[in-house]
């Protein structure tokens, strides 16, 4: 049953950040990193996709970018060719395989590996089904 | 003849002071009856229910809702106090010139979308799904599905609430009231919002006000002007033989649209003309969308007896010529038509006129194309091949201060004939190195004394845009006598 709620993504309310109180922008972030080819290949091995809002300071371009997508694809659990940055909106996002790597751990490799360049995560909303937009839990 | 509201009430508050001053300071007066504000916020209704999100799929029609108007044809007004309106996202192919097929996303399956009509105080009960992850019949060559929402400028709500962004396959729904008469602007505001516009999704809502407009009209109709900012596909992929053009990024930054039009399509309204009968008073809904660039809208042969700025009769102004709106700005144009004959309705920006923003309010079924030779704006065709586009779009901004496309002599040549004047290899070298070709070569020595002396610059060109220009200069050869014109040469 444990291992089922884990699957399912955790999905218990997070309190916004201080820095995210505007759930306009929350969803805006979202859209700027969401990429449906991921989404959809993602839920069709039962993988989830997890959207993070990016805090610290990002230099613009393209180049951050693709940094940033290297850094997160490197991370374990992380699905391969899946990572998505939007450095404008100060977004990411990620596949995984939840019966793998729980969510939790997902994040802290990422927060671990994007520690050098100062940065941490927030995250924002977790996709473990087609159209559904769930708040993530701790 | 109707006076307005606001202007009846002015009148009656000034005599309302003459009578009061006559009467000097000892005279008892009664205290004058405040006027009730139209605009009472403390009466409007600022609490909407909160916004549903789901992920219940629609599956019926895209646009539904006995309000909406598909066409520039105006509907009646429906009286139905809360109009349901539905309007689901898709991606499609649209045309949006001849030959010139644009992957477009939209509101209802079309661009503009569908124009919805109402009046103060009523309720709009909207819904929409994002469709865009849907298959169109037979094409498959659309932009892929991505997050979309709807921002409507008649609201009066929580951006964080009602204009969030959706997935594909979910479906938002919200009410709002309206509170202001206008025309009003809707699009999709996810990120990047200037590609969600560019690339159709925007419409109007027009908003009567509570007791109807002052005035009586013969004909209704909606204008909707847009840009779009359009490029080949870089896979050079097709839409039913002809290329695939996809929104340009860098043009759309820049602010250079390549078709800037009247309800999606340029010269749209030059084919199938808005009716009118000669001494018929003719109301147009007007609404500039951008999505950056300003309109300075003009119908030629007439005047417009009344403009109401963003579409309220409040903001009245009379026997204008032109009435100037920047990007989601509108006004309803009255005008009475005067005799048999074809009305223009331009952009007097006329770089933006001859990009396509261009129509005919006309008395006649078919009226005759001269009326666009006056204004030498005729529907010109339009290169397909992609090369030839580029060379177009690369010629209109770099050529044209010194050149012209069958125009006759500027500061240099005509370009019209000049691939029957000269080969290919020559073009092409002059387009390289003109510096050169006058140290060597006799033509183009001679060229430079017809032509006061005045060398050609070097443009830095490479050789893939030289083979442009050399495409778009056969294709002005291939067309008919005087049919090429080159944008922007007026």
């Amino acid at each position: 049953m444990r291992a089922e709620i884990a699957a399912a993504g955790i999905l218990l309310t997070l309190h916004a950040p201080a820095a995210l109180a505007c759930g306009y922008c929350v969803e805006d972030k979202i859209a700027a990193a969401y990429d449906h080819a991921v989404v959809v290949h993602a839920l069709a091995r039962k993988h989830h996709v997890a959207f993070f809002h990016i805090d610290g300071t990002l230099v613009p371009g393209e180049s951050t970018r693709r940094a940033l997508e290297a850094i997160a694809e490197s991370t374990k659990g992380v699905d391969k060719g899946t990572a998505r940055v939007s450095v404008e909106s100060a977004s990411l996002a990620v596949a995984f395989d939840p019966r793998r790597t729980a969510f939790m751990d997902v994040q802290k490799g990422l927060e671990t590996k994007l520690a050098a360049r100062k940065l941490s995560l927030l995250p924002l909303r977790l996709i473990d089904r087609p159209a559904e937009m769930n708040y993530i839990s701790r | 003849m109707q006076i307005p509201r606001p202007l009846a009430c002015s009148l009656a508050l000034g005599a309302a002071a003459v009578l009061l001053s006559a009467c000097g300071p000892s005279a008892p007066s009664a205290p004058a009856a405040p006027l009730a504000d139209p605009y009472d916020i403390g009466k409007m209704d600022l609490k909407p229910l909160p916004a549903k999100v789901s992920a219940e799929r629609h599956q019926g029609a895209f646009a539904e809702g006995g309000s909406l108007s598909l066409g520039a044809e105006l509907k009646p007004l429906d009286p139905s106090p809360m109009k349901s309106v539905r309007l689901d996202t898709t991606h499609k192919i649209i045309e949006i010139a001849p030959g010139v097929k644009y992957s477009a996303w939209t509101f209802g399956d079309q661009v503009p979308g569908p124009t919805i009509r109402a009046r103060v105080g009523d309720k709009i009960r909207f819904s929409m799904t994002n469709r865009s992850d849907e298959a169109v019949p037979g094409v498959h060559l659309t932009a892929a599905p991505m997050m979309h929402s709807m921002d409507f400028h008649a609201a009066m709500v929580s951006p964080q609430d009602k204009y969030r962004s959706i997935a594909p396959g979910q479906t938002i729904e919200f009410e709002f009231t309206l509170n202001y008469p206008g025309i009003f602007m809707y699009h999709c505001g996810t990120p990047m919002i200037l590609e969600h516009i560019a690339s159709g999704m925007y419409g109007a809502l027009i908003v009567e006000p509570r007791g109807g407009y002052p005035t009586k009209v013969d004909r209704e109709y909606v204008i909707v002007q847009s840009e779009f900012y359009a490029k080949p596909e870089p896979g050079k992929r097709k839409a039913g033989g002809a290329p695939l053009y996809v929104f340009d990024g860098d043009r759309l930054r820049g602010a250079q649209p390549t078709h800037t039009v009247f309800n999606g399509t340029h010269n749209g309204m030059v084919k199938s003309p808005l009716a009118a009968k000669a001494g018929e008073r003719v109301r147009l809904h007007v609404l500039n969308v951008g999505p950056s660039k300003t309109s300075s809208f003009h119908v030629v042969g007439t005047i417009f007896d009344r403009v109401w700025i963003e579409g309220n009769p409040d903001n009245q102004f009379r026997g204008m010529q032109t009435v100037l709106l920047g990007s989601s700005n509108s006004a309803i144009v009255e005008f009475v038509i005067p005799e048999d004959g074809s009305y223009i309705m331009v952009d007097h920006h006329f770089a933006n006129a001859s990009q396509g923003a261009i129509g005919l309010i006309s008395t006649a079924a078919k009226p005759p194309v001269q009326e666009l030779e006056h204004h030498n704006m005729p529907a010109s065709a339009t290169p397909t091949d992609p090369d030839a586009v580029a060379g177009k779009l690369a010629f209109e901004s770099k050529c044209l201060a010194c050149h012209t496309v069958g125009e006759g002599k500027k500061l240099g040549p005509d370009i019209a004939g000049v691939t029957k004047r000269r080969n290919d290899a020559w073009l092409a070298r002059w387009l390289k190195e003109p510096e050169n070709m006058l140290q060597s070569d006799p033509d183009a020595q001679a060229m430079l004394k017809d032509y006061n002396n005045l060398p050609m610059p070097n443009q830095s060109l490479s050789d893939a845009e030289i083979k442009q220009y050399l495409k778009y200069f056969h294709w002005i050869d291939a067309q008919p006598a005087g049919a090429a014109k080159a944008a922007g040469a007026h």
